[in-house]
């Protein structure tokens, strides 16, 4: 459950599940062939796929923070 | 333009997410303060991201690509003149205050550093403002998918205002964050497609650059004149007037972008996060304004993408992104594509819904009407402020449809209220000296001043309803004026009364005033961890830029 709270992981969901949806459809589409769709596809799903790898990396998630957040509050 | 059942599928797999993350986040929500600021946990990625997606709203998606049709690169200004260099400054000078201060809110601090009279006139126009543009927001979305879709008006507007009310009301601030987020990669991933596509048939950019008038790509050659460049703007209005007062106004004074900066985990990571956004903000025109730029290209070499006219028999620019869409896009990045556009609509609406809420349990309910309630109460409060929200929305969309005039007034009177801010906040954090009193009186002079110019020059047949004084070559050089003239009134009027009023004492303005705060000591090793070194180096790259495209 705490994994869908991960912005990263549902994030590259909706990425994987769109790309693969254009992929399957441009594959079976009766249509002429897209090369747009294909393309899209699998730029969608490697995107969504690295996104939910990074969730799974949970030091990933403080790599931009300092060491101590607090430390140049200043104040 | 005709949508296959693979569009429809996408658009119906975003709504999910969008609900669903709405309740995923429910059960984080337990105060208050969870609701409306997030209990400043949010990781500085999403706050950068977020930051930049509260700005990327539909009329700005769609804007900027008709802004790149009619002005071609100039419009680029918005962004590397009239963006980056404002959220720098945020970053580096101004989040110390709003951060450091504890403040919930832009009026908060206003009442910190003035008193509650200023507090409550910046609250009132503020939360009338953000509700009142969410509604545009809900009204353009309904025309659009009127006019390219064949939707329904009323199933539009109540489709998206109840599925932005479902998920701002489970989760709150944090949901609407969340699905900013979602909309900036899918806004960027569903028109870079867009792009590449429309330069391929453009012939690259060598293809742009001999089927596009020379004149529409440059960024700086022929501002010496009005007359000289296609924005009808000189350069020291665009520099003073947009680059200054206008992008140091928005960036630095709206809650609405402030607000995604000052729910951060850290100081530093409030600090960074405008600068971090700015990196982004500045390479945005790739998906904004070159679609608009490659119409023109592709308007010369094809035939089919003439835009339509509106119902002033003029060419209707606003169109220059759905006619690239409908042109270059098959049935399944369709879908992607327009569900981007629904993004930003829906995204633009929750943004401004969340910010009305905070604004108005703070800043008007908490201080006037009941105050020392429980958090409860508060959250009670919230929640019960995001359906009236939204309900007003709802009601403005549907008077925006039978009275599009008012609704250019409102802007009009607005954008009045917002010119002369940046002043009174610039003062404010930068002259101990500056009063409560000098704070308001300057802020309502220079709100009438705006007022008055405004009667009183004609840009475009608009204006001039006192007299005839001065004619602007354009629209876009009269708004960069009447922001220049009610900033200058402000900042005269505030510093004459300030200098006659009694100031506060220096141990109240502790925290307050860039005098009285310990200078910020950034230890961080790495320069990117550096919010003076990171401003520095997004700098350095903006000005190449302006360089590169003179």
């Amino acid at each position: 459950m705490n994994k869908l709270l991960d912005l990263r992981f549902v994030i590259g969901l909706f990425f994987t599940v769109v790309g693969l949806m254009l992929l399957v459809f441009s594959l079976t589409s009766a249509t002429v062939h897209s090369p747009v769709n294909t393309w899209s596809g699998i730029v969608f799903t490697i995107f969504g796929v690295l996104m939910i790898i990074l969730s799974f990396q949970k030091d990933a998630n403080d790599e931009l923070l300092d060491e101590n957040p607090n430390r140049n509050t200043g104040h | 333009m005709q949508l296959g059942a693979i569009d429809y599928s996408i658009i119906a797999i975003y709504f999910l997410f969008v609900v669903s993350i709405g309740f995923l986040l429910k059960r984080k929500v337990k105060t208050g303060n969870d609701f409306l600021m997030s209990n400043r946990s949010i990781p500085l990625w999403i706050t950068s991201l977020a930051f930049i997606s509260a700005n990327l709203g539909a009329q700005e998606v769609l804007g900027m690509a008709a802004s790149g049709a009619k002005y071609g690169l100039y419009t680029t200004h918005f962004y590397w003149l009239g963006a980056a260099f404002a959220m720098i400054f945020l970053g580096i000078y101004m989040m110390p205050f709003y951060y450091g201060s504890k403040a919930r809110s832009v009026p908060e601090y206003l009442k910190l550093r003035f008193d509650e009279k200023t507090r409550t006139f910046n609250a009132i126009t503020f939360a009338i403002m953000t509700v009142f543009s969410s509604g545009i927001s809900l009204y353009a979305l309904a025309m659009l998918m009127q006019t390219i879709l064949g939707w329904d008006f009323n199933v539009s507007i109540w489709l998206a205002a109840s599925i932005v009310l479902v998920y701002t009301y489970m989760g709150g601030l944090t949901s609407a964050v969340y699905n900013e987020v979602l909309q900036f990669f899918l806004i960027v991933l569903g028109i870079a497609p867009l792009v590449y596509l429309g330069m391929h048939q453009a012939g690259g950019w060598s293809g742009i650059v001999h089927n596009v008038e020379n004149a529409k790509l440059h960024l700086w050659k022929g501002m010496g004149s009005a007359s000289t460049n296609p924005m009808g703007v000189d350069g020291f209005s665009l520099v003073f007037g947009l680059g200054f007062v206008l992008a140091f106004g928005y960036w630095c004074t709206d809650f609405l972008v402030v607000q995604r900066a000052m729910i951060s985990r850290s100081l530093n990571e409030a600090r960074r996060t405008p600068i971090i956004a700015a990196v982004p903000k500045i390479f945005m025109p790739i998906i904004v304004i070159m679609p608009g730029i490659i119409l023109l290209a592709l308007q010369k070499t094809n035939t089919g993408f003439d835009l339509p006219t509106n119902v002033n028999g003029q060419v209707d620019y606003n169109m220059a992104l759905p006619t690239l869409l409908q042109k270059l896009y098959p049935s399944g990045i369709l879908g992607v594509g327009i569900t981007a556009l629904i993004a930003s609509f829906m995204s633009g609406m929750a943004g401004n819904v969340t910010a009305f809420n905070t604004v108005w349990t703070f800043d008007i309910y908490q201080s006037h009407i009941k105050r020392n309630a429980s958090e409860q109460h508060y959250l009670n409060v919230g929640k019960a402020t995001t359906i009236v929200g939204i309900l007003i929305s709802v009601a403005t969309a549907y008077v925006a449809r039978q009275f599009n005039s008012i609704m250019d007034l409102l802007q009009l009177v607005f954008s009045f209220v917002n010119a002369p801010l940046f002043a009174t906040f610039f003062l404010g954090m930068f002259w101990k000296r500056t009063s409560a009193n000098g704070a308001f009186w300057g802020l309502l002079s220079g709100t009438g001043a705006a007022a008055i110019t405004h009667g009183l020059t004609v840009a475009e047949g608009k204006g001039g309803w006192i007299a005839n004084v001065h004619e602007f070559y354009s629209g876009t050089s009269q708004a960069f004026n009447i922001a220049g003239i009610a900033f200058i009134v402000c900042f005269i009027v505030t510093a004459l009364v300030s200098m006659g009023s009694k100031p506060r004492p220096d141990s109240e303005l502790f925290g307050l005033v860039y005098s009285l705060t310990p200078k910020q000591t950034d230890r961080a090793k790495r320069w990117y961890k550096n919010p003076l070194w990171l401003g520095v180096a997004v700098l350095i790259v903006t000005v190449i830029l302006n360089i590169i495209f003179y």
